[in-house]
């Protein structure tokens, strides 16, 4: 057995070794010179955290997890990793992973067996199917996502499923789907190769994606001139490395983007041809309400009175909207009006966590197509994911309550009837109507029955709502005193969220399974199932497929298909049905590669192609579109949309949205207003409230907290302040002090001159400390396309905390 | 008047965040499990005893030095130890790497408590010659 000591050692040589050649750029010394003893297997997977993507190479000895290093195979990392990645391996070893299944009575969680647990959830169903829902992940992998999808929908005629993503990318969604048509980004991180431009919209990439901030950086460290800018509302880690640091009033971004707008049309910096051939005019529809796409596909409206539109966004008029200077402005447009550079834009919650973050993509990418600086590499706008299978897990599967698999939607009876071909299903079987999306899911079911709180059991899977959901005290905490309600958490750890929970599922996580990932630049990965679970603890996907089995078994007649058959029926090499709800059978076959053999048959639609299994066993993950060659090899797509690497681009057409919304394979240019936000600092309220992440914590800390040296240097969250605010307070540095907002109150201690520098009037508190949950603060006020709640505005004040409470 | 933190007072604390007098009290409620307590940190750092018998004696013999070959800073962008460093003026930044000023460091082994490289990039060190005074 190798303690923590060695694991420690281990680790810690063969990453030093990563990092010396990272930086050296030097070819990789083979892992054999590393002298970590013998007996380790190594084998790939992505990182379990950020949206990045890392691959890093595992080593396993004696059913461990003892060594990790950064995978040099990896586009996308070269074998490097940030700090979270070098210690992603001790994520699995916390000393109190939940290893057996656990059921509330009289107050206490105890210990029950599988077999009790799966018979609890699935009479809760059987009881009132129409009343369930399931709230799953970003960290879902694909196969999960894609069994949960078809168990709810398909199985139960029922769309309650959201994941967290909603939380975090559902405005991106929303921009790229009114925009071009279809979802996610149409360049990829090679774009940040080529730039010469990198703007960062309210976005810390150097603690939030650092890997992908260091091939920027490594550039310059070469000697290429790529020029920084970070447009934000608080001096981070991300700005000292910048050449221009842009701060403005927050929510006021949507005004710079106008002010940028208005001076390429007015000066001559607008890309006539280019808008010209590829580009239409829109604006909010008149009548939101009329068809269920009426939000997305807006009102046309012409040149001109798009033009007039923009008209009051002068300079000087942005400048007082958002405190950025006139000649900011300008010198932002003129960027944009240089044809021979190229500009990529990135962002990440600051634009999708904002209650008008639909609008915030929308007028994005409207700069880019103004200017025409979309479609070659280093031209082009793209949102970052925050989670590792936010997009390909939540997006392309369409764990929405919206969406079907592969971009399809609930609303459209062609995609219902398309789905239920696919998955064999009785014409009629998918519900018509949309189900709850994530706040109102979770409304919902913190509202008693007889006051119209139609949900009355809700599962979750691979996340933490309890710490992470806006608005605690409203829409997580009141379940507390609705004894009718049942929650189930599939979880790993002990968390805010199984606090509430009446069933606690002990899960497998990561290397402990079979897994697919899909990060920010569509690229699809695989791993394997290296390590054995803890205890009892069993994989999500297999706690599903045993539910929907005992639901057939207990005679649910949406667990069989039209022939009559089981939903999930996989079957082995010699062509025996295996039954893969029994867990000790469960890895005779690989269920994974069947789930996602079946559920490639829906990406074709919007183009989305995904190569068979096999092919992501062999690669470090492949974007998609990934099509087959007259050779019979699989070719992977960087850049969407433009005929030099598109295989769907018309011969001849440049650059061909073919997806667009239009139907004329033109993408849409958006006119919205600057608005002021949902809640603005006042007299009793004075400060503004941001709330955020931290470089060494991925999101609520329930993986990094366990680890101890991720935790050593990031020990709890506190809230920083501008030094001139807190002195004006009287306050001293580390000192506990009250935040409070119209929804609650925390103590925590202040911190200025620290990591992060937010100018005055502004607090920001990260979100990962459990014993500090700054989301009994926030608003949560909604975009309204998007759903998405604003986790980055709301008004706040401080004040001395009492000595002796 | 509320006590005040000094400043030393407030970074020892974040490098001891489950610090008894600390738990005691109400402003940081217990743990619901798991993470590491103040026995339990990196086995590479120093053990909190001799970094407390340390802390704040200006008399030190140590010294820290950081090996840049280990630190992220440049890599994966870390700034821990700057951030965490007590004692102004002890650590500045060099090229974006971290850089001990010895004459102003007074060895309290802060930075390599926190340090969360896999192999600490932090190296205390026997000093040659006697510290400064401690600017206040
Ligand atoms: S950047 Fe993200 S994916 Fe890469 S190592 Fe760090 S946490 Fe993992
Ligand atoms: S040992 Fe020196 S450099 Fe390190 S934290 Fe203490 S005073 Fe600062
Ligand atoms: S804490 Fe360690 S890794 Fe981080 S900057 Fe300092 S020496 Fe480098």
């Amino acid at each position: 057995m190798i303690t923590r000591r060695e694991f420690n050692r281990l680790a810690a040589l063969t990453a030093a070794t990563a990092v010396a050649n990272a930086r050296a750029q030097q070819a990789p010394a083979p892992a054999a010179n590393v002298p970590v003893g013998d007996g380790i297997t190594w084998d790939k997977a992505p990182c379990r955290f950020c949206g990045t993507g890392c691959h890093v190479r595992v080593g396993v000895k004696n059913g461990r997890v003892v060594a990790i290093e950064g995978d040099q195979l990896a586009d996308v990392n070269k074998g490097l990793l940030c700090v979270k990645g070098y210690h992603v391996g001790l994520a699995l070893y916390g000393k109190d992973r939940l290893t057996q299944p656990l059921l509330r009575r009289n107050g206490v969680l105890e210990p029950i067996s599988w077999e009790e647990a799966i018979e609890t959830i699935a009479q809760r169903i059987m009881a009132a199917p129409e009343k369930f829902a399931i709230y799953g992940s970003g960290q879902w992998t694909i196969p999960e996502g894609y069994a949960a999808n078809k168990f709810i929908k398909g199985g139960l005629s029922n769309n309650h499923i959201d994941p967290n993503a909603r939380l975090c990318m559902a405005s991106a969604v929303t921009g790229y789907l009114s925009v071009f048509g279809v979802d996610e980004p149409a360049g990829c991180y090679d774009d940040l190769d080529k730039c010469d431009v990198l703007i960062m919209w309210g976005n810390n990439m150097a603690e939030m994606h650092p890997v992908l901030f260091s091939r920027v950086i490594d550039r310059r460290t070469k000697g290429e001139k790529v020029t920084l800018i970070d447009v934000g509302t608080r001096r981070t880690r991300t700005s000292e490395f910048c050449d221009h640091y842009i701060e403005f009033k927050p929510h006021s971004d949507l005004a710079i983007m106008n002010g940028i707008a208005h001076l390429l049309i007015e000066k001559g910096g607008m890309n006539a041809e280019f808008v010209a051939r590829f580009c239409n005019f829109r604006k909010a529809p008149k009548d939101p309400a009329a068809t269920p796409t009426a939000p997305l596909m807006g009102d046309a409206m012409t040149f001109d009175e798009y033009r007039a539109a923009l008209s009051p966004y002068t300079p000087e008029q942005v400048e007082k909207l958002s405190g950025v200077p006139a000649s900011t402005i300008k010198m932002l447009a003129d960027l944009f009006a240089n044809k021979d550079l190229r500009i990529t834009s990135t962002w990440c919650m600051g634009f999708n966590q904002h209650s008008r973050g639909t609008n915030a993509n929308r007028l994005c990418h409207g700069i880019h197509l103004l200017s025409g600086h979309f479609g070659r590499p280093g031209d082009a706008p793209t949102s970052l994911t925050g989670q590792p299978s936010a997009s390909g897990t939540a997006r392309e599967v369409g764990t929405l309550c919206h969406f079907l698999p592969g971009g399809r939607m609930i609303l459209n009876a062609e995609h219902r009837k398309e789905s239920e071909r696919l998955w064999n299903l009785p014409e009629g079987r998918i519900h018509p109507k949309i189900g709850h999306h994530t706040m109102l899911m979770w409304e919902k079911f913190c509202t008693s029955a007889d006051k119209g709180g139609d949900i009355q059991t809700l599962w979750v899977q691979v996340t933490n709502p309890g710490q992470s959901l806006p608005n605690l005290n409203k829409v997580f905490k009141p379940k507390a005193a609705l004894p009718d309600k049942f929650l189930i958490v599939s979880e790993v750890y002990r968390t805010a969220t199984t606090e509430l929970a009446d069933l606690v599922l002990p899960s497998s996580m990561w290397v402990e399974k079979n897994g697919m990932y899909g990060n920010s630049e569509r690229r699809t990965q695989q791993w394997f199932r290296m390590v054995k679970p803890p205890g009892e603890a069993r994989d999500d996907c297999w706690q599903m497929l045993a539910v929907a089995r005992r639901l057939h078994d207990l005679g649910h007649l949406g667990m069989k298909d039209k022939d009559g058959k089981f939903l999930f029926t996989f079957k082995n090499d010699k062509g025996e049905e295996v039954p893969v709800w029994e867990w000790p059978r469960y890895y005779e076959i690989n269920v994974d590669k069947s789930l996602f053999e079946e559920y490639r048959a829906f990406t074709r639609y919007k183009h989305k192609d995904l190569a068979p299994y096999n092919e992501y066993v062999k690669a470090r993950g492949l974007r998609w579109p990934v099509v087959q060659q007259s050779d019979g090899t699989w070719r992977e797509t960087k850049f969407r949309f433009s005929e030099f690497d598109d295989p769907y681009v018309k011969k001849g057409a440049k650059i061909q949205f073919y997806h667009s919304t239009t139907k004329d394979d033109k993408a849409q240019i958006w006119f919205a207003p600057a608005e002021k936000a949902a809640e603005e600092p006042d007299v009793e309220f004075p400060f503004w409230l941001c709330t955020g992440r931290v470089l060494e914590h991925w999101h609520t800390g329930t993986m990094t907290r366990r680890i101890p040296q991720l935790h050593a240097a990031m020990p709890h969250a506190y809230v920083e302040m501008h030094p001139e605010d807190a002195r004006g307070k009287g306050f001293a540095n580390g000192e506990t002090i009250v935040v409070k907002t119209r929804r609650g109150d925390l103590k925590l201690p202040v911190w200025y001159d620290g990591r992060g520098h937010p100018p005055r009037g502004t607090i920001f508190i990260p979100f990962f400390d459990e014993r500090m949950l700054c989301n009994e603060l926030t608003l949560g006020d909604i975009d309204p396309i998007s759903k998405e709640p604003d986790y980055k505005k709301c008004a706040a004040t401080v004040m001395r905390a009492a000595v002796n409470p | 008047m509320s006590a005040t933190v000094s400043r030393r007072g407030f970074f020892t604390a974040l490098g001891h965040p489950f610090h008894p007098t600390q738990r005691r009290s109400q402003s940081v409620p217990a743990l619901k499990g798991g993470a590491p307590g103040p026995g339990d940190r990196c086995e590479s750092g120093a053990p909190s005893q001799d970094r407390d018998g340390l802390a704040g004696n200006s008399a030190s013999a140590l010294t820290a030095i950081i090996q840049g070959r280990f630190c992220f800073a440049l890599t994966s962008f870390c700034s821990v130890c700057t951030e965490r460093c007590p004692v102004p003026g002890a650590m500045k930044k060099e090229r974006g790497l971290p850089m001990v000023v010895p004459d102003v460091c007074t060895g309290c082994g802060i930075c390599q408590e926190v340090c969360p490289a896999p192999r600490n990039a932090v190296l205390m060190m026997t000093r040659r010659t006697a510290p400064a005074p401690v600017p206040v």
